[in-house]
């Protein structure tokens, strides 16, 4: 019996201090987050009250101590505050990142139903008159298809590959538009050996080569060229996909390839990448993707 | 006389197989041109004046469609696609003649059956093709969903020697500096000579915003409105540190919905 009273006793006594030390850290908090300014009114509140009733000392005991704790520890338990909200702000920023990540992933890789469609019906038509352009041509498509479609790349459709594949890749697509557009398409590549290893993200390469063919090349009835260029200046490496096609219609939305690589440069590299759109003076469109290059990586 | 055709097709192989499968399902049928884009299908069927017209849907410069609002009074029109869900749709639902590349000849010879008839006046023509010509051009010409008028989709700037082309997009906001106006992506600063009134008359009005007499912002890089310790209402940018004054007679632009 007389156990029990005591616990209760006890119990009634350990709420007590935990709520007394709650009132006493929220009082604290609200100490070393308020205003100054704010802090003058409530003090001349407390004073008028306290004068009012006749507490005239507490309420001075009152001032006292919050301006004590104020400037001494305010300034400390401010930063902490601040601390922990930025790094929950922090740990809310990586789980947007991996969202995105997995948007991004789902996003990168588009095979075009049309361009497929075509290249069989290519193939389809070569097997009768040109068996060996036709097993050529197929030999491309696998090439390009293995490495363009998310579910067949490596390691899931990682976040990163290499300038050698992605340019590999685009050699079998523009093979491929070759031999469908023949002599209105012309290739030039100019990425010097020595970038092949150059950590390059997948598919954007290949989707400035798809856009250059679809809105520059193939409106033009003469078609023309498209030139892939490779160079390092200063610390930053330029891959440029250039064409002397019909240009950039002023009213004609950019589309979601191009916004899509700007949302993965800027995921991947914040502001040191950018994607730069050009007009040549001699005509056509220049896209160029502008990251980050470091000397010595060895992938 | 014997029937006369024109195959138009961008691509030199489908044509050839168009050709070759054509000559078995119908021997009689004389292919009198071949064109590799639409002027040159309508040029070349104003000189041989063929019964048929083969035409692929998306060829350089003049496509199919155009090609075929100018022909089908004349010729029978025969579409050729190998894929456009737009068009097929449209084709399921209307009476004009079409073939999957690639053509198999069992459906070539169904549409050879049709053309016959067609021909020989047993079967009448499909009627309203011009109008049906019409939507199927304006559909795909806008992808089929919200074709806005023209609005300006990118910004020219010259830098240093080059024209860079800035996609609205990419932009933060507007902003009149004197005779320029600023131009702030997410990572340059750019000036062009256009004014912002120019800009605002040009710009998708459902896109930028003018909340300033001097400020175009672009909605969708809003991240939140709050007010200052004056009361005025402030604009803040996605990954954007400064924030954007909204005057006063703008501010109806954020009231509470």
């Amino acid at each position: 019996m007389a156990a029990t009273t005591i616990n209760r006793a006890l119990d009634f006594v350990r709420e007590a201090v935990a709520e007394a030390s709650a009132l006493w850290w929220g009082f604290f908090d609200w100490l070393a987050l308020v205003e100054w300014r704010q802090l003058y009114v409530t003090w001349f509140l407390v004073l008028v009250f306290g004068v009012f009733f006749q507490l005239t000392e507490p309420a001075i005991w009152f001032v006292l101590i919050s301006f004590g704790v104020k400037v001494l520890a305010g300034g400390k338990r401010r930063a902490e505050l601040t601390a922990k909200e930025e790094s929950s702000k922090a740990k809310v920023a990586t789980l947007e990142r991996r969202l995105m990540e997995a948007q991004m992933a789902t996003l990168q890789a588009q095979v075009e139903p049309h361009f497929l469609f075509n290249t069989l019906a290519l193939i389809g038509q070569l097997i009768e008159t040109d068996p060996k352009e036709a097993a050529r041509v197929h030999a491309h498509l696998i090439e390009y298809l293995r490495s363009s479609l998310p579910q067949m790349r490596a390691n899931g459709g990682g976040m990163m590959g290499t300038l050698g594949k992605q340019v590999e890749l685009s050699r079998a697509y523009l093979a491929i538009m070759q031999a469908r557009m023949k002599e209105r398409l012309a290739v030039r590549f100019e990425v010097p050996d020595f970038l092949g290893s150059a950590p390059f993200p997948p598919m954007m390469l290949q989707t400035l080569i798809e856009n250059a063919i679809k809105h520059g090349l193939e409106p033009k009835v003469a078609g023309g060229t498209i030139t892939v260029r490779g160079h390092v200046n200063e610390a930053t490496l330029h891959v440029d996909v250039c064409d002397d096609g019909i240009g950039i219609d002023l009213h004609a939305d950019e589309g979601v390839g191009l916004a899509n690589i700007r949302e993965r440069l800027a995921l991947l590299y914040g502001k040191d990448a950018e994607l730069v759109i050009e007009l040549p003076p001699g005509g056509g469109a220049c896209a160029s993707i502008r990251l980050p290059y470091r000397m010595t990586e060895f992938d | 006389m014997a029937l006369t055709a024109l195959i138009a097709d961008d691509e030199a192989p489908l044509r050839e197989q168009l050709r070759t499968r054509l000559l078995e399902a119908w021997p009689e049928l004389r292919i009198v041109a071949e064109a590799s884009n639409g002027a040159e299908a309508v040029a070349l069927a104003n000189q041989h004046h063929p019964d048929i017209v083969f035409l692929d849907i998306r060829m350089p410069g003049m496509g199919g469609i155009d090609a075929a609002r100018q022909l089908y009074d004349r010729c029978h029109i025969v579409f050729a696609t190998a894929y456009d869900q737009y068009a097929l749709d449209a084709f399921e639902q209307g009476a004009i003649d079409y073939l999957l590349k690639p053509v198999t000849p069992a459906r070539l010879q169904t549409t050879c059956e049709r053309l016959r008839k067609r021909l020989a006046g047993v079967q009448p023509a499909p009627q309203d093709i011009g109008a049906q010509l019409a939507e199927l051009g304006a559909l795909l010409k806008g992808s089929g969903v919200g074709a806005k008028p023209n609005y300006l989709r990118w910004i020219q700037a010259q830098v240093g020697g080059s024209l860079r082309m800035v996609s609205t997009r990419e932009i933060l906001f507007f902003q009149a500096d004197d005779k320029y106006t600023c131009v702030q992506t997410a990572t340059t600063q750019l000036l062009i000579r256009k004014t912002l009134k120019e800009l605002a008359d040009e710009l998708d009005p459902d896109e930028f915003w003018r909340i300033h007499r001097s400020t175009l912002v672009r909605v969708d890089a809003i991240e939140e409105v709050t007010r200052d310790a004056r009361g005025r209402q402030m604009v803040r940018l996605r990954g954007f540190a400064e924030l954007l004054e909204v005057s006063r007679n703008h501010g109806y632009l954020f009231q509470q919905m």
